[in-house]
């Protein structure tokens, strides 16, 4: 929450925008947690990074929302409750479009780069024949299906990272047949 | 009995109400709350935040309501692990089932009402229910 960017940003967005879309809704978790035991710290980080939270600040995460998103941060604020910490689930709307935009760069750049992770892989594994193929197949899928799930603004790298693992199939076909 | 839960139902409040009236009570009666200020004061509240039949320790409330009522039917409890990963796809369990339940039961919520819903997804987890119990006994998958 960069508030020192008001008055800079204002006249900007409005400018661009003058009757144009007003930024959406978002909804925000703001948590404070004890430091020890640091097992329910750790866990409530690896649930929030999964869900590919935008960090606004220390202990306040953000994501667009909509009924998955505020159902997910409810469901952390009620388990940060319960080891013994404090939560609170808000909606908001970021003051101006560009501070949105920002946020939603910032949230697809995280994106990009786990596409390129997997393109990275997928382009690795068309060296692989027969099982250790399929191995590598199956793995990218499912490492594909959970950064989908958590891309809220969608890169141009999603499309390449899904064709290079589709492509590990085309090829493979004739493979997939002999083992079946 | 009056249960009570959030509107907009998904994966985990329709497999409840389903768990509720087969195994807890047979007269179960659904209301469907926007807000929990709304809670009937009769009803049983379940998967909504402050109530006991909620997500604790990580659990779904369907997990928490089997723990709850001693119901230990590994067939429930391999239901529990699809329910559990549809709503919370945290990789707790191996639920290839999760992702197709998941979203037939999105694409429920944009056409149909939360009433509507349950009578829909009743005969789809008795189904379930039965896929896996043929499954457990044989020690394969069922035909």
């Amino acid at each position: 929450m960069n508030t020192d960017d008001a008055p800079s940003v204002w006249p900007l967005a409005s400018a661009d925008q003058p009757d144009g879309p007003v930024p959406g809704e978002w909804v925000l978790l703001s948590y404070r947690m004890p430091r020890e035991p640091s097992t329910p710290r750790i866990a409530i980080w690896r649930k929030l990074k999964r869900l590919g939270v935008a960090q606004l600040g220390d202990g306040l995460v953000a994501l667009p929302a909509d009924a998955r998103t505020r159902e997910q941060l409810d469901w952390i604020a009620e388990e940060i409750t319960e080891a013994a910490g404090t939560a609170g689930v808000w909606l908001a709307r970021p003051a101006t479009l560009r501070q949105e935009r920002q946020l939603a760069t910032e949230l697809a750049a995280g994106r990009a780069a786990e596409y390129a992770a997997v393109l990275a892989e997928a382009t690795a594994a068309l060296a692989l024949r027969g099982t250790a193929r399929t191995a590598a197949v199956r793995k990218l899928r499912a490492q594909l299906r959970r950064v989908r799930r958590r891309d809220y603004f969608p890169p141009p790298e999603r499309a390449t990272a899904t064709a290079a693992v589709a492509d590990l199939t085309a090829d493979e076909h004739p493979t997939d047949q002999e083992m079946a | 009995m009056n249960w009570a839960t959030r509107a907009s139902i998904h994966i985990d409040r329709a497999a409840c109400a389903w768990l509720i009236r087969r195994y807890i009570d047979a007269d179960a009666h659904f209301v469907f709350v926007s807000d929990p200020a709304d809670l009937p004061a009769d009803a049983t509240a379940f998967d909504m935040r402050g109530v006991d039949l909620g997500h604790h320790e990580g659990d779904c409330t369907f997990e928490t309501i089997l723990r709850r009522n001693d119901l230990a039917d590994p067939v429930l409890w391999r239901i529990a692990e699809i329910i559990h990963e549809a709503d919370l796809d945290d990789e707790r369990y191996d639920a290839p089932e999760a992702p197709g339940l998941d979203v037939i039961l999105r694409g429920l919520s944009m056409t149909r009402t939360d009433d509507e819903i349950l009578v829909l997804t009743g005969p789809v987890f008795d189904g379930l229910y039965e896929f896996y119990r043929r499954s457990l006994l044989l020690g394969r998958e069922p035909a």
